[in-house]
């Protein structure tokens, strides 16, 4: 600790070019002393990955190393957009996150709706205790419930099909049906979780608005169309925002744990894709390239999304 | 007798949440049975997975393989458990995960903290571009392979460390601790500084004391993050000493339980790989049980107070 005591002292030498700089942080020292660990760490940790980047640009080999492999330009990203194996994979990311987000984007919002309805607050408590535990589940565990509950041999969804008389059905060898279990089970694990945000935001619109609206003879139904949406619409936006911006991210976490050779064909997305290619085949270079592509596609994403809802909304993310 | 203290708790809220007392008409009597049917469907969808693998891990090997199991065991037994539990293979990567909750839990909230308090500070200089240092890397990355690079070059693949090192400074939770720090009244501080304490200080004796809920709620996010992870472990670790729980359950998933039977011949005689990975989920879901209805009226809390103004 005594070395960065000394750090004021090492302020002053620029007093002559920046005194009121120079002044602040002498004056608060130790909350620039707060901060360095945590600086240092993301440098290391989150900054040199980015300089590791430019290995999408050269032909990276282990033992030649960063510095020495040679420039390629874009031949990565040539081939990028050339191989139909990423092609197949960028459709698969694509599509899984459509579906995620249009089947299970709404469904939080209508169960904060519901839930704010509810008047029991004991039952309340009771249903968000309940509903919020899945997502504290990781990955591995919600997928081995769900291989239990969807197996062809005494799995309880075979068992209801067969007992209305359908046949079973193999969900986790399935093309015609793996995305869908991929929606579902992510939308057990996170839909009560993501309520939370939207339960928020209820508590934060005026009671007077309700009070008025109810002396003017308002409907409940009026009131959740003038007054509670309108007052989470901002949230809901924002929460879009960061969702959009994800698209490419279709859950990688989860497919790694569910998806098998089988289904790789309707499954495998762009992080799982990277995954086994780099990692496994150590084709460092092309699938650098390939997490470039998403991070750049990305990042555009939620930048726009939030200047637009600067705009139009006068409120971002940042 | 419950019962009626139930009621009568129900009557002092509805009373005490004013006009919603007044009577309903019968669209909305309609609207709330449906209410009620519907979020007990979704409780008894959340629960019911749980309750059939514990009826699983529980019934005997002929009914688990012949499929009869639903939500009640059939034929109870005890002993997947007890194989599961003398399993040496289980109990390293238990005590890995516990090491690693607790290490990576304390010093990763140690970190966020000490780095979001200077930034909550308006007075600070420069401000805005140091949070905006921290704010890129939630949208911008290097990716998997330039990060699993510098964890090679720094020789760190194969060790505990790589598990919790990287996870440290968390920026999303740290600016919900940040927007907590900046929502206390700056009176405080003021009164503190009178009496010439530093603001190390102030953040120790008057700061921290007042953020407890903030804390448990981002300390249970950690220690759950840490417990259930195990991408990372799957990217950096491949010596099984230091394999966690997570890493361990989805290759016995993935094997089906082979590996387990293949290590306990015993095993094998007797039990089911169904209902060894079934024993096995649930144990390593018994911690997250256990602390979460405790910590639950605190994140409730600390998060609303964070996500709304972030």
């Amino acid at each position: 600790m005594k070395p960065e005591k000394d750090k004021p002292q090492a302020g002053t030498g620029k007093k002559a070019y920046m005194p009121t700089l120079a002044r602040d942080i002498r004056k608060e020292w130790d909350l620039y002393l707060l901060l360095i660990p945590g600086i240092l760490f993301i440098l290391l940790f989150k900054y040199t990955p980015m300089y590791g980047i430019i290995i999408a640009f050269k032909d990276f080999n282990i033992f030649t190393g960063f510095a020495d492999s040679p420039w390629v330009g874009w031949k990565h990203f040539e081939k990028l957009f050339t191989s139909p194996d990423f092609s197949r994979v960028f459709q698969n990311t694509v599509i899984i996150s459509l579906l995620k987000i249009i089947i299970l984007f709404p469904l939080p919002i209508v169960i904060a709706l519901m839930l704010n309805e509810m008047k029991n607050m004991m039952f309340k408590r009771s249903v968000q205790t309940v509903i919020y535990l899945p997502h504290f589940l990781s990955w591995v565990i919600v997928s081995g419930l769900f291989i239990d509950l969807l197996s062809v041999n005494g799995g309880l969804v075979n068992k209801l099909l067969n007992s209305m008389g359908m046949e079973s059905v193999a969900f986790f060898l399935d093309n015609s049906v793996f995305r869908s279990v991929l929606v579902t089970s992510a939308g057990w694990k996170e839909t009560g979780w993501s309520t939370i945000v939207y339960l928020a935001a209820f508590s934060m619109i005026d009671p007077a608005l309700y009070e008025a609206a109810k002396i003017d003879g308002a409907s409940k139904w009026k009131q959740l169309w003038h007054i509670t949406l309108p007052g989470i619409a901002p949230i809901i936006i924002l929460m879009f925002i960061l969702r959009l911006g994800n698209i490419l991210e279709a859950g990688t976490e989860q497919i790694l744990v569910m998806y098998n050779p089988v289904v790789y064909k309707v499954s495998d997305v762009i992080g799982t894709y990277v995954y086994r290619q780099g990692l496994g085949n150590q084709d460092y270079s092309f699938t650098t390239a390939v997490g470039l592509f998403e991070a750049v596609i990305s990042f555009t994403l939620v930048v726009v999304g939030n200047s637009l809802s600067k705009k139009y909304l006068q409120r971002g993310i940042w | 007798m419950q019962l009626m203290k139930q009621d009568l708790d129900l009557k002092k809220i509805t009373a005490g949440a004013g006009g919603n007392a007044i009577k309903s008409s019968p669209g909305e009597k309609l609207f709330a049975a449906f209410n009620y049917a519907f979020f007990i469907l979704m409780g008894m969808t959340t629960m019911l997975p749980f309750i059939n693998l514990l009826a699983k891990s529980l019934s005997s090997e002929q009914a688990v393989v012949s499929g009869r199991v639903g939500l009640f065991p059939i034929g109870i037994q005890f002993e997947t458990y007890y194989y599961v539990l003398q399993d040496s293979m289980f109990l390293t990567s238990l005590r890995t995960s516990v090491l690693l909750t607790v290490i990576g839990t304390a010093l990763s909230l140690f970190m966020t903290t000490i780095t979001a308090y200077p930034l909550s500070k308006t007075r600070l200089r420069g401000r805005k571009w140091l949070l905006l240092m921290f704010v890129f890397t939630m949208l911008f990355s290097g990716g998997l392979i330039p990060t699993y690079l510098l964890m090679q070059n720094l020789n760190l693949v194969n060790t505990l460390p790589v598990l919790f090192l990287p996870a440290m400074v968390n920026v999303f939770n740290m600016l919900i601790i940040k927007n907590y720090f900046e929502g206390l009244p700056e009176s405080l501080e003021e009164s503190a500084k009178l009496d010439g304490a530093g603001n190390i200080r102030i953040l120790i004796h008057i700061i921290l004391p007042l953020s407890l809920p903030v804390l448990a709620t981002i300390a249970l996010f950690f220690a759950v993050a840490f417990w259930n992870d195990y991408f990372a472990a799957m990217i950096y670790i491949t010596n099984p000493e230091l394999k966690p729980l997570q890493l361990y359950l989805k290759e016995l998933i993935v094997s089906s339980g082979g590996e387990f039977l293949k290590n306990n011949v015993d095993a094998a005689i007797n039990m089911t790989p169904q209902s060894i990975q079934a024993s096995s989920i649930l144990l390593a879901t018994i911690p997250i049980l256990l602390v979460y209805p405790f910590l639950q009226k605190y994140f409730v809390k600390g998060v609303l107070v964070g996500s709304v103004k972030g």
